[in-house]
C-alpha cells in the first residue's frame, strides 16, 4: 500500500485521539474523512505534525515557561504551551504520551510568549561583532571579526588608536594574574584567616611575598586577586545560563565578581525568605545557618482565601501562565477568595477584594495586621509553640519554628544552651513553664513545646522570645498610626486581618516586588512571612508552599552520570571582597573598616548578593578597588535601575571602565556605550540550564531550554568548531585564548572536552533524565522517537545540530536525553502536588520568625544594630536619614508591569507589546487630575528632587521623562502609576552608524516612558537610587514626585503618528 | 488557634447578594455600553463571583482543554451539516491577558491592522469602588449574520457547520460587511507587514533582511494556504476583509481553536452547541450565560457568562 | 469662459501630476497610505463616490426636464446636463473602484452577483444608467456633428426622450438605493434612518442642479436674455431644493438630538460639535445653506446665483463627508477603540482625517473627469449649445 501524506496526517490524528479518547478514538477515521469532504481543497496543516514541533523554555519573562515551538519552512512561526507540563496544562497529560500523540494538544501561554517570535525575528538583532568606531555612546560601529575581537579583548593593548585613544586597554589576560589553583586555594584560606582574626595582613604579606604581585593590593590582601577586577554583569543570567557563566568566572577566571539582576528584581523577597528558612546545620561540631529555600506561594488550588500583595496572578508575579487556570478555576468554583493589596486596580484586583494601599505603606500594613491578630490571639498558638522537629511530629505538623526561642535582647543573638550550661553550642534555648530547656532543632524525638510570648532574665541576661520580640515591634505603634501610614482605614486593615485569620490554615499571602522596593524592603517581606508564619500555614494542603522543585541537574548525588561541578580540571577557588561587597562577610573583619572604620565609604552587604544597581556606581567611585574589565550581559542597568541614567556619564568613563564588553542580541540602552557588543543567540536559539520552575507549581518539574531555531547571529569557528556567535562562544574562545583552566580538550575532564556548549548542557540533561536515584531514570527514547528527533531538527544548521557531537557529549545516556529533549523537560504526575492534608512537597524544616544572623549584625554605614524580627521604618538613605520630599512634590510614584511587557525587552514585538498598547502612560486618579488641571493626553514630565525631567544621553541629546496623563478611578489618589517595558533610547529606537552606514531607528520603539530616572537617589551616596541596607534591593517606591505639564498633546488625543 | 471561630458573618452573606446583583448590573452595562449601575453600600469586601460550580469545570483528572478536544473530536464525526460551533466565554474567569489576541494573531500571521479577537478592557465605578471587566470578542458567528447580505459578490456566507467565513478568491474587498457587522468583528487586510518601518536593508551586522522572514510563509485559515505579496495585483488575502474562522483549519484536524488552547483563564470554551452533552452546551444554557447586544438580533453563537 | 482658461489648464495640470502619482501609488501600495482603517472602512472616497453619483443623478434629471417635460427654458443646458451626468457617473465608478481591495475582481459583481447586496443592485442599475446616458448622449449630440438624415434626427429625438423616460425612474431608483445602501445598515445608528432613500434624492438634485447652475453661468460666454432667464429658473430651483433639502436636515438631526439621549445623539453631537464641527457649521451650513440662501434671495443676478450654486455643488461635498464619516468614528462596543492597535499603519483606529494620498487620489479622478470635459466641448460640442450658438435644424 502506498502511504500518501494525507494517510500519515490522518494517522496523526488517529494518534492523538486515541489517547483522548480511548475507546472512541477507533472511530474517527470516519470523522476525518468526512471532514475531508466538507472541503476537498483541504490542506496539510503544518503545524500540527509532530516534525514541525520542538519543546524548549520561554524567556519572554523570567517565569520561563514550558513551550511547544512549531516550525514552518524552517522558520519559528508560532509558540504555544507544552502538553506535558503543568505550567501550561493543568493537569498536563502523561508523560507516557509519545509525542507523536500529543502534537495536536496544544497547551496555553501568556500573550509575551507567543510574541517571542518576534523577540527571535527582530529585524534590529545583531548578527556581527561591533567594535565601537567613535567615543563610547557615539553609536558609531564597526563589524570585526569574531577571531579579532577575541584576540582584543584577550590580549588588550591599544584597541582604540585609530580612533585618536592611545591608552593602553587592558585584556583578560592583564586581569588572569592569579592562575595557579592550588596558590589560589591557600591564598584564599589566609585572606580568609585575616577575616577571622587569626592571621595578619603583615603575616600574609610574608608567606606570600613572591606572589603579592596577584593581588589588587597587597595591602588588604582580602580583597583578593587581581582576577577580581573582571567583573560579569549579568542581567537575565539566571537560572538560565547561571551556571555557564559562573563556571567561566569563577573556577574558570578566579573572580568573584559574578553577578545577576536580583536587587532591582525582588531580592528583598527572597533574602527574607533565604533566612526566614534558614537552618541551623552543623557539621564537623561547627554550626551555622544555611540559607533555605527562596520563596513560597500559596497552595492556590485548594485555599480558601489569598492575599496577592503588591503581585497577582494576571500580569507579572511567577507568571500568569502556569497561576492563570488555577486561580481563575478556584475563584469561579467559589473555593477561593482573594484580596489584592495594591495602589491600583490590578487586573488581580479587578478579581476580588481591592485594598488600595499607599505606595510604600506596606510595612505599615503588615504591622497593623500583625498587631491587630496578636492582640485578638487570632495565631495558630500550637504551630508557633512548636520549638523543633520532634514538637511538629508531635503535633501533627511537618515544619516547626523558632518563634518561642530565646532571643538575647544584648546582641541579638540567640541564646545557646551552652550560654546557661544547659546544652551545647548548636543547642538553643526555650522556655518550658518558664524554665530553660535546651532544644536540637531537627531532632526528631524529643518534641520541645516552648512558652511563645514569654521573656525573662536567665543569670543576668535579659532574654525574651523571637515571638515576644515581634509583638513589642509592632506594638512600638498603635492601629491608628499603620493606618495613617498605610493609607488604608483602620476597619479595613482589621478586616483583612480578621479575614485572612478565619480561614485556619487555608490561607496564605502571595507577595513579589509591591511591598518590598523600597528601603525597609527587606522587614516588609519579614513582616509578611511573619503574618503566614502566625497562622501556621506552611506545608498544608491550602497553605503555604514550597513547591514541587526540581530534578538535580548538576549532578550531586550518588551514582549521577556527571558531577558537573567537580568536572573542571585546575579549577580556580575564587576569593576576595565583591565589587558591591556583597555576600563578603561583615564589614568590621575586613582590613577596609580597620582603615576607614564607620562609617563606611559605601556600604557592605553581608546578607544579600546581586546589589547590581551598585556595580557601576562602586567601579565608578573605584571601592572597595578599581576594577578593569566589566562585562555586561543580557541586562541593561542604565534602563532598568532606579535613577540607572546617572551611570550613563560612569560608563562613558574610560580610565575608571578600561574594557567594556557586552553580549546583547540588540544595541541596547547600556550595551550601546560598550567598547564591544558580541551578538548573542536568543532564548530559542540556545541551550540553558534545566530549570526548575517557581512554587506555584506544586510538582516536581524541569524544563529545558534548548535550540529550536537556526540562529540569527553569525556561525564563527572557534577553535575549530563551529557555532554562533553568543556568550556561549565567547566564554569557550576566551577561556582557550587564555588559557583558563576547564575548557577545551579534555576541559570537563579526562575524555570529555569542552569545546562546544552542548557539551557543558546535555550532561545536566543526562543528570535530569537519570533522576535523583537508581531506578528512577526516565525511558528510553524508541527508535520512532529518535527518527522524530532528528527529523524536528532538519532546520537547524550543523553548528547548532551534530547528531553525533550531541551523542558524544553524554555517551551511554544518549538515549534517555532525548526523551527529555523530546517532551522539553521531566514532569512529575500531577497527582503527586496533595498529599491528604498535606503538600506532596512540603518545607518540613524549621522556619524562623527571628533571624539571627541579621538580629545581631550592625549596619556598615550608622554602626547601629540590626533588627532579626520586623522593625517599623520610612524610606532613608545609608547614613539612616530619612529620605525627605519638599511639599511641592505631592504624589507617590509607583511602577508596575504589563502583561505584555517583559522587563524591556518586548519593545520590538509588535504583534504583542505594540500593538496592544503602543506607549504607556502616566496614570492618575481623576481626583488628582481635577487638583492639577490635568486631563488625558497632556503630556506631563516626571520631577523628583533628585530629577529634573530629562537627561543628557550623549552631548545634546536629551531624553525627557515625559508621557500622557490617563485619567482613572482604578488608583489610590495621591499616586501614580507608569508601567516599566516602554521609554527606550536604544533597542532599535535610535540611529546607528554602522561601518559609516546609517540604520535608521524605528520611532514607534521609543514610545512611552520609563519612570525609573524620577526614582530617588540615596543621600548618602548621591550616585545610587534609594537602597534597601540589609537586601541591598533598590527602591521603585517610596519616591514622592510632581508632574509639570511640557505642552499641550491634546491634538493627538492618543492617535497614533501615521509612520511612528 | 481558634478553630470554632464563625467565618462567615450575616454581613458577609448580605454582602454576596449584593455583589451578586453588581455582577449581572455589570454585565447588563456593559451591553449597552452604558454606564454601570452602582450598588450603593458597595462594601470593602468584594468576590463578585458567587459559586456556581458546573460539571467538568474543575475535574482534576483532566484539564478542560482535553475534555473540549475530544468533544470536538466526536463532533468531527458527524455530518457538517449537523454540528454547530459555538463559543462560551467566562468573564468572571477571563483575566484580560490578551493571550487569545496574540494567539490569534500569531496563529493566522495576521498582518498589522487585522484582528479577529481584541479583548476590551473596561473600568467602571468611582474610586475607591472600582471594577473592571474584560470582554474577549471574536466573531458572534451570528445565526442571523449582518454581514453576509451586504456582500455585493456572495463571497461571504454562513457555512453549514454555523461558521460565517470569507472566500477570500472572490472577496472584492468593498468593505461593505465591515460595517454591516455590529460587533465589528470584520478588519481589512491593508497588505501591511509587521516590519514595515524598522529599517530596511541587506543582512550584514544587523539582520535587517533574515530577521523578517517569518512572515513570508503562507498561513492556514480554512485549510487553505494563503501566500501574501502585495502589489499592483495583490493575492489574497491582501486587499480582502477578514474576520475570525472559528480557526476552521484546527478544526479539520481536530484541533480546538487558538483562543481557546491558549485562554489562560481558561475562560474561552468551544464546541458542538448541538451536542447537549458538550460542555459548551452546558455552559451556554446557564443561568448566567447571555449574548451580546442581542438587540442587534443577530443571534450570536458566542455566550458570555457574567 | 476663455478668459479662464489659462487658470483651467494651470489647475488641471496640477491636479494631474499630482493626482496621477496618487492613481500610481495607489496601484503600487495598495490602500496602505490612506487613513481609513479596519473600524472607519469607508473614508473620503466612498462620500466622493455619493458625492459624484448625487451630481449625475441631479444633472440627468435636469436634462430630463427638457427632453422628457419639455421646458425649454433649460434647453441650452440639457445637452451639457447630460454630459455632465455621464461623466460624473464615470468618476463616481472610478473613484469607488479604487477604492475596492480588488479591483481587478470588481467584474464579479456581474457574473456572481448576489442581489441581497445594495451594492449590487447599485452596480448593476449603475452600468444600465452608464449605457443609457451614452446612448441618450449619442442620439443628443450626433445631429449636431454631424449632418443627419432629418427622419433620422427625428428618430433619434423620439428615442432620446423614450430613453430619458426610462432614466428617471431608473436614477430614482440608484439615487434611492445610493440611500438605502446606508440606511439599510442596522449596526449604525446614524445610517439606520428610513429618511435616507428620500434625503439622496433630494440631495441629488440639489447637489447636480447647483452644479449645472454654477457651469450654466460660468462657461457661457453669450449673457443673452435666455441665458438670464434661465439662470433666474435654475436659481429658484436651487433655492428650493435648499429649502426642501433643510427640512429634510432638521428632520434627521433634531429627532435623535430632541432628548438627547441615545447613541444617535451622541453621533449628532459628534457632528455638530464634535472635533470636526467647522465642516457642518462653516462648510455645510454657512457656505453651503446660509450664505447662497442670501444670495439667491437677495439681488438673484446671475452673479450671485452662479456663485450661490457653486458654494451648493461643491459644499455638498461636505454633506457626503458627514453622511459617511461620522457614523462610523464611534466604536460599536466601548473600548474598542484601545483595545488592539495598528502600530504600523494606524489602521485600527477611529479617528479619520483623510491623507494627502487620499485627496491626491481624489485629484487624479478630478482631474480625469476634467479632462472628459474637455473631450466633450472640444468634440462634442457641447458648450455652442450652452452659447445658445446652435442652429436649430
Ligand atoms: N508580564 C510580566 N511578567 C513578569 C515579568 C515581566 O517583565 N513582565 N518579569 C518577571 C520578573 S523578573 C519578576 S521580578 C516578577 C515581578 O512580579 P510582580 O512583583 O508581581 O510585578 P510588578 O509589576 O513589578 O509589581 C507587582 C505589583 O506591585 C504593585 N505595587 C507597586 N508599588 C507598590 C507598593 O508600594 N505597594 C504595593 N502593595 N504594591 C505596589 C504594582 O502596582 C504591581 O501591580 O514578574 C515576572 N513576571
Ligand atoms: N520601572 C520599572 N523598572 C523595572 C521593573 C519594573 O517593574 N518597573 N522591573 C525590574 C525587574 S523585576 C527586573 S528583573 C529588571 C530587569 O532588568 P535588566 O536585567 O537590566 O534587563 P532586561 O530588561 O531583562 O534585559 C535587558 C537587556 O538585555 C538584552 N537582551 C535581551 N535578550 C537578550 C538575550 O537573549 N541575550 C543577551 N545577551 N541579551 C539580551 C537587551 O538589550 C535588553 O534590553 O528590571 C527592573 N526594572
Ligand atoms: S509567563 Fe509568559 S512570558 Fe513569562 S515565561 Fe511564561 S509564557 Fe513566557
Ligand atoms: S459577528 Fe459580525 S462578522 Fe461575525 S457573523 Fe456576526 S455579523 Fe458577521
Ligand atoms: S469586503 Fe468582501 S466579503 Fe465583505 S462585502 Fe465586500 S466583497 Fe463581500
Ligand atoms: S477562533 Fe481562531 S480565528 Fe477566531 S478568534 Fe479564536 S483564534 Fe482567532
Ligand atoms: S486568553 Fe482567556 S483570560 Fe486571557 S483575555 Fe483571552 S479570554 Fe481572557
Ligand atoms: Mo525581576
Amino acid at each position: 500500500m502506498k502511504i500518501s501524506r494525507r494517510t500519515l496526517i490522518k494517522g496523526g490524528v488517529m494518534a492523538g485521539a486515541g489517547a483522548l479518547l480511548g475507546s472512541e478514538g477507533t472511530r474517527l477515521m470516519a470523522a476525518i474523512n468526512q471532514s475531508e469532504q466538507d472541503d476537498p481543497a483541504h490542506a496539510a496543516y503544518a503545524l500540527c505534525q509532530p516534525e514541525n514541533i520542538l519543546y524548549s523554555a520561554c524567556l519572554q519573562c523570567n517565569t520561563q515557561c514550558t513551550v511547544k515551538a512549531k516550525i514552518q519552512n524552517g522558520l519559528l512561526v508560532k509558540i504555544d504551551g507544552n502538553p506535558y507540563s503543568p505550567m501550561n496544562m493543568q493537569p498536563q497529560v502523561s508523560y507516557d504520551l509519545s509525542p507523536q500523540a500529543v502534537a495536536k494538544v496544544d497547551g496555553h501561554l501568556c500573550p509575551k510568549g507567543q510574541s517571542g517570535v518576534q523577540t527571535i525575528y527582530d529585524p534590529y538583532r545583531i548578527r556581527m561583532v561591533l567594535k565601537r568606531s567613535g567615543p563610547r555612546g557615539s553609536s558609531k560601529w564597526k563589524a570585526i571579526p569574531f577571531d579579532q575581537a577575541i584576540k582584543e579583548i584577550a590580549e588588550g593593548g591599544k584597541l582604540f588608536a585609530e580612533i585618536g585613544e592611545d591608552r593602553q586597554v587592558p585584556g583578560f589576560k592583564e586581569v588572569f594574574a592569579l592562575r595557579d589553583a592550588d596558590l589560589a586555594k591557600t591564598m584564599g584560606d589566609d585572606a580568609a584567616a585575616i577575616r577571622g582574626g587569626k592571621m595578619t595582613v603583615d603575616e600574609f604579606k610574608e608567606k606570600h611575598k613572591d606572589h603579592l604581585d596577584v593581588l589588587i593590593d597587597p595591602n588588604h590582601p582580602d580583597l583578593g586577586p587581581k582576577n577580581n577586577q573582571f567583573i560579569f554583569q549579568g542581567g537575565r543570567i539566571g537560572p538560565d545560563r547561571e551556571m555557564f557563566a559562573k563556571r567561566f568566572t569563577f573556577a574558570g577566571l578566579g573572580s568573584v565578581n559574578w553577578y545577576a539582576h536580583t536587587t532591582i528584581c525582588e531580592q528583598a523577597h527572597h533574602v527574607a525568605f533565604l533566612w526566614s528558612t534558614a537552618q541551623w546545620e552543623v557539621k564537623d561540631g561547627k554550626g551555622g545557618w544555611n540559607k533555605g529555600a527562596n520563596h513560597m506561594k500559596p497552595d492556590y488550588t485548594q485555599a480558601e482565601f489569598v492575599i496577592f500583595w503588591g503581585t497577582g496572578y494576571t500580569e507579572a508575579n511567577f507568571g500568569p501562565t502556569p497561576m492563570g487556570p488555577q486561580v481563575s478555576q478556584a475563584i469561579v468554583d467559589g473555593k477561593l477568595k482573594i484580596a489584592v493589596v495594591d495602589p491600583r486596580l490590578s487586573k488581580t484586583a479587578a478579581k476580588g477584594w481591592w485594598i488600595p494601599v499607599r505606595p510604600g505603606g506596606d510595612l505599615a500594613l503588615a504591622f497593623g495586621m500583625l498587631r491587630w491578630t496578636i492582640e485578638n490571639k487570632r495565631y495558630d498558638e500550637a504551630f508557633l509553640r512548636n520549638a523543633n522537629k520532634g514538637a511538629a511530629k508531635a503535633g501533627g505538623e511537618k515544619s516547626w519554628s523558632n518563634s518561642t526561642w530565646l532571643v538575647n535582647a544584648e546582641n541579638g543573638k540567640l541564646l545557646r544552651a551552652k550560654d546557661l550550661g544547659i546544652g551545647d553550642e548548636n543547642q538553643f534555648v526555650v522556655l518550658v513553664a518558664g524554665q530553660p530547656v535546651p532544644v536540637t532543632p531537627d531532632d526528631e524525638k524529643s518534641a520541645v513545646v516552648g512558652d511563645l510570648d514569654a521573656g525573662t532574665s536567665l543569670g543576668g541576661l535579659k532574654v525574651k522570645t523571637g515571638f515576644q520580640a515581634l509583638k513589642e515591634s509592632v506594638f512600638v505603634h498603635d492601629m491608628a498610626y499603620y493606618a495613617e501610614k498605610s493609607g488604608v482605614d483602620q476597619k479595613s486593615i482589621e478586616d483583612l486581618a480578621r479575614e485572612f485569620t478565619a480561614h485556619g490554615k487555608k490561607a496564605a499571602i502571595d507577595f513579589y516586588r509591591g511591598p518590598i522596593k523600597v528601603t525597609y524592603g527587606y522587614y516588609a517581606a519579614q513582616a509578611i512571612i511573619a503574618l503566614n508564619l502566625l497562622i501556621g500555614n506552611i506545608d498544608h494542603t491550602g497553605g503555604f508552599a514550597p513547591g514541587g522543585g526540581a530534578w538535580d541537574a548538576m549532578g550531586g548525588k550518588p551514582g549521577k552520570p556527571f558531577e558537573i561541578g567537580k568536572m573542571h580540571p585546575g579549577a580556580l577557588k575564587p576569593f576576595g571582597v565583591k565589587l558591591t561587597r556583597e555576600s563578603s562577610g561583615p564589614y568590621e573583619s575586613s582590613t577596609i573598616f580597620t582603615r576607614d572604620g564607620y562609617p563606611a565609604k559605601r556600604p557592605w552587604f553581608p546578607f544579600t548578593d546581586d546589589v547590581y544597581q551598585e556595580i557601576i556606581p562602586a567601579a565608578y567611585a573605584g571601592y572597595p578597588y578599581p576594577i578593569k574589565i566589566l562585562w555586561l550581559h543580557y541586562g541593561t542597568p542604565a534602563l532598568s535601575s532606579p535613577a540607572g541614567h546617572l551611570q550613563i556619564k560612569m560608563l562613558q568613563d574610560t580610565s575608571r571602565l578600561p574594557l567594556f564588553i557586552s553580549t546583547d542580541i540588540v544595541l541596547g540602552e547600556t550595551s550601546m556605550f560598550a567598547d564591544y557588543v558580541f551578538p548573542d543567540i536568543a532564548y530559542l536559539e540556545r541551550w540553558g540550564n534545566p530549570l526548575g520552575t517557581s512554587p506555584v507549581t506544586l510538582t516536581k518539574t524541569t524544563k529545558i531550554r534548548q535550540p529550536v531555531v537556526a540562529p540569527i547571529p553569525e556561525i564563527v569557528s572557534v577553535e575549530g568548531e563551529e557555532m554562533p556567535i553568543s556568550m556561549d562562544a565567547v566564554m569557550i574562545a576566551v577561556a582557550q585564548k587564555i588559557k583558563a583552566p576547564g575548557y577545551g580538550k579534555d576541559g570537563l575532564g579526562a575524555g570529555y572536552d569542552f569545546k562546544r556548549p552542548e557539551q557543558f548542557y546535555l550532561k545536566m540533561v543526562a543528570n535530569v533524565a537519570w533522576g535523583e536515584k537508581e531506578g528512577e531514570a526516565v525511558a528510553a527514547a524508541s527508535a520512532q522517537d529518535m527518527a522524530l528527533f532528528v527529523k524536528a531538527r532538519r532546520h537547524l544548521p550543523k553548528g547548532v545540530f551534530d547528531l553525533a557531537k550531541w551523542q558524544a557529549a553524554v555517551g551511554n545516556e544518549w538515549s534517555r536525553v532525548v526523551t527529555v529533549l523530546n517532551h522539553g523537560g521531566r514532569f512529575e504526575a500531577a497527582d503527586k502536588a496533595h498529599d491528604g492534608a498535606f503538600l506532596g512537597h512540603p518545607w518540613g524544616k524549621q522556619m524562623n520568625l527571628y533571624v539571627e544572623p541579621i538580629g545581631s549584625a550592625k549596619h556598615s554605614v550608622t554602626g547601629k544594630p540590626l533588627s532579626g524580627v520586623p522593625v517599623f521604618q520610612e524610606m532613608a538613605s545609608f547614613d539612616g536619614k530619612p529620605a525627605l520630599f519638599p511639599a511641592e512634590y505631592d504624589l507617590d510614584l509607583f511602577t508596575y508591569k504589563e502583561i505584555w511587557g517583559g522587563q524591556s525587552r518586548t519593545s520590538g514585538n509588535y504583534a504583542g507589546q505594540m500593538a496592544l498598547m503602543p506607549e504607556n502612560y502616566v496614570y492618575l486618579n481623576a481626583l488628582d487630575a481635577r487638583r492639577l488641571g490635568l486631563a488625558d493626553y497632556d503630556l506631563v514630565r516626571l520631577v523628583s528632587p533628585s530629577f529634573t525631567g530629562a537627561f543628557e544621553l550623549a552631548p545634546g541629546v536629551s531624553i525627557a521623562v515625559e508621557g500622557k496623563v490617563k485619567v482613572i478611578q482604578g488608583i489610590r489618589p495621591g499616586a501614580v502609576a507608569v508601567s516599566w517595558s516602554y521609554g527606550h533610547w536604544a533597542y532599535g529606537a535610535k540611529d546607528v552608524t554602522v561601518n559609516g552606514q546609517v540604520i535608521k531607528g524605528e520611532a514607534a520603539r521609543a514610545r512611552g516612558l520609563v519612570p525609573n530616572p524620577a526614582m530617588g537617589v540615596d543621600g548618602y551616596l548621591k550616585d545610587v537610587c534609594l537602597t534597601d541596607p540589609i537586601a541591598g534591593d533598590a527602591a521603585y517606591s517610596g519616591t514622592r514626585i510632581k508632574l509639570v505639564k511640557s505642552k499641550s498633546g491634546a491634538a493627538e488625543r492618543g492617535a497614533l503618528p501615521k509612520s511612528a | 488557634m481558634n478553630k470554632d471561630r464563625p467565618d462567615r458573618t450575616p454581613e458577609s452573606e448580605e454582602r454576596r447578594a449584593v455583589l451578586g446583583k453588581m455582577a449581572s448590573a455589570t454585565f447588563a452595562g456593559l451591553m449597552l455600553s452604558g454606564v454601570l449601575a452602582r450598588a450603593q453600600d458597595a462594601a470593602p469586601q468584594k468576590t463578585p463571583i458567587p459559586a456556581r460550580p458546573f460539571k467538568g469545570s474543575s475535574d482534576a483528572n483532566q484539564d478542560v482543554l482535553i475534555r473540549m478536544q475530544g468533544e470536538l473530536e466526536r463532533a468531527m464525526q458527524k455530518p457538517i451539516n449537523e454540528r454547530r460551533w459555538g463559543m462560551v466565554i467566562d468573564m468572571r474567569k477571563c483575566t484580560g491577558c490578551a493571550s487569545c489576541t496574540v494567539g490569534c494573531v500569531m496563529e493566522n500571521k495576521l498582518p498589522p491592522g487585522v484582528v479577529y479577537r481584541p479583548v476590551i478592557d473596561e473600568e467602571k465605578g468611582t474610586y475607591p469602588n472600582v471594577t473592571r471587566t474584560f470582554l474577549p470578542r471574536p466573531c458572534m458567528q451570528c445565526e442571523t449574520p449582518a454581514c453576509t447580505p451586504v456582500c455585493p459578490v456572495g463571497a461571504t456566507w454562513k457555512g453549514a457547520d454555523g461558521i460565517v467565513v470569507i472566500d477570500y478568491d472572490v472577496c472584492i474587498g468593498c468593505r461593505y460587511c465591515i460595517t454591516a457587522c455590529p460587533y465589528q468583528a470584520r478588519t481589512f487586510d491593508f497588505g501591511q507587514h509587521w516590519t514595515d518601518n524598522a529599517a530596511k536593508g541587506e543582512d550584514g551586522a544587523l539582520a535587517l533582511k533574515s530577521a523578517r522572514a517569518y512572515q513570508d510563509p503562507p498561513n492556514f485559515e480554512y485549510g487553505k494556504e494563503w501566500k501574501r505579496r502585495e502589489g499592483i495585483i495583490p493575492k489574497s488575502p491582501v486587499g480582502n476583509t477578514r474576520k475570525c474562522t472559528f480557526c476552521a483549519h484546527r478544526l479539520k484536524v481536530g484541533m480546538l481553536p487558538m483562543c481557546v488552547s491558549t485562554c489562560v483563564g481558561r475562560a474561552t470554551f468551544f464546541g458542538d452547541l448541538n451536542d447537549p452533552k458538550a460542555l459548551v452546551s452546558e455552559l451556554a444554557g446557564m443561568a448566567n450565560a447571555t449574548q451580546l447586544k442581542p438587540e442587534a438580533g443577530t443571534h450570536p453563537n458566542v455566550y458570555y457568562l457574567v | 469662459m476663455k478668459q479662464y482658461a489659462k487658470i483651467i489648464w494651470a489647475l488641471w495640470i496640477i491636479l494631474a501630476l499630482v493626482g496621477g502619482y496618487g492613481l500610481i501609488e495607489r496601484l503600487v501600495t495598495g490602500h496602505q497610505l490612506a487613513t481609513y482603517s479596519s473600524y472607519v472602512p469607508w473614508g473620503m472616497w466612498v462620500a466622493a463616490y455619493i458625492f459624484f453619483v448625487g451630481l449625475s443623478s441631479g444633472s440627468f434629471l435636469l436634462a430630463s426636464l427638457y427632453y422628457v417635460f419639455k421646458i425649454t427654458r433649460l434647453e441650452r443646458i440639457a445637452r451639457l446636463s447630460l454630459f455632465t451626468a455621464g461623466v460624473t457617473i464615470i468618476m463616481a465608478l472610478v473613484t469607488v473602484g479604487l477604492d475596492l481591495g480588488r479591483m481587478e475582481k470588481a467584474v464579479s459583481v456581474f457574473y456572481r452577483p448576489h442581489f441581497t447586496s445594495l451594492i449590487t443592485w447599485e452596480v448593476w442599475l449603475y452600468t444600465a444608467y452608464l449605457i443609457l446616458v451614452i446612448m441618450a448622449l449619442k442620439y443628443a449630440v450626433r445631429k449636431k456633428l454631424k449632418k443627419l438624415d432629418p427622419q433620422v434626427t427625428k428618430d433619434d429625438d423620439q428615442r432620446l426622450k423614450r430613453l430619458m423616460t426610462y432614466g428617471i425612474p431608473l436614477v430614482i431608483a440608484f439615487t434611492g438605493a445610493g440611500g438605502a445602501l446606508f440606511g439599510t445598515i442596522s449596526a449604525r445608528a446614524a445610517w439606520h434612518t428610513s429618511l435616507y432613500p428620500v434625503i439622496f434624492i433630494v440631495g441629488a438634485l440639489l447637489s447636480g442642479v447647483a452644479l449645472m447652475t454654477f457651469m450654466a453661468w460660468a462657461f457661457c460666454d453669450n449673457h443673452d436674455e435666455s441665458w438670464h432667464e434661465l439662470l433666474q429658473f435654475l436659481g429658484k430651483l436651487v433655492l428650493g431644493l435648499i429649502c426642501i433639502e433643510l427640512i429634510l436636515e432638521w428632520a434627521e438631526f433634531s429627532i435623535p438630538l430632541w432628548y438627547g439621549v441615545g447613541s444617535e445623539a451622541e453621533l449628532v453631537k459628534f457632528v455638530l460639535f464634535g472635533p470636526f464641527w467647522y465642516v457642518f457649521w462653516l462648510v455645510r451650513i454657512l457656505l453651503g445653506a446660509v450664505l447662497p440662501l442670501y444670495l439667491l434671495m437677495g439681488k438673484k443676478d446671475a452673479k450671485s446665483i452662479g456663485i450661490a450654486s457653486f458654494l451648493v455643488a461643491v459644499t455638498y461635498f461636505a454633506v457626503r463627508l458627514n453622511l459617511v464619516i461620522p457614523a462610523q468614528v464611534t466604536p460599536e462596543l466601548r473600548g474598542l477603540e484601545h483595545a488592539y492597535l495598528d502600530p504600523i499603519g494606524n489602521h485600527l483606529s477611529f479617528h479619520y482625517l483623510p491623507s494627502f494620498f487620499e485627496w491626491q487620489v481624489l485629484m487624479g479622478v478630478v482631474a480625469l473627469g476634467m479632462a472628459l470635459f474637455y473631450f466633450g466641448q472640444r468634440y462634442l460640442s457641447l458648450m455652442q449649445t450652452l452659447n445658445n450658438r446652435e442652429v436649430s435644424r
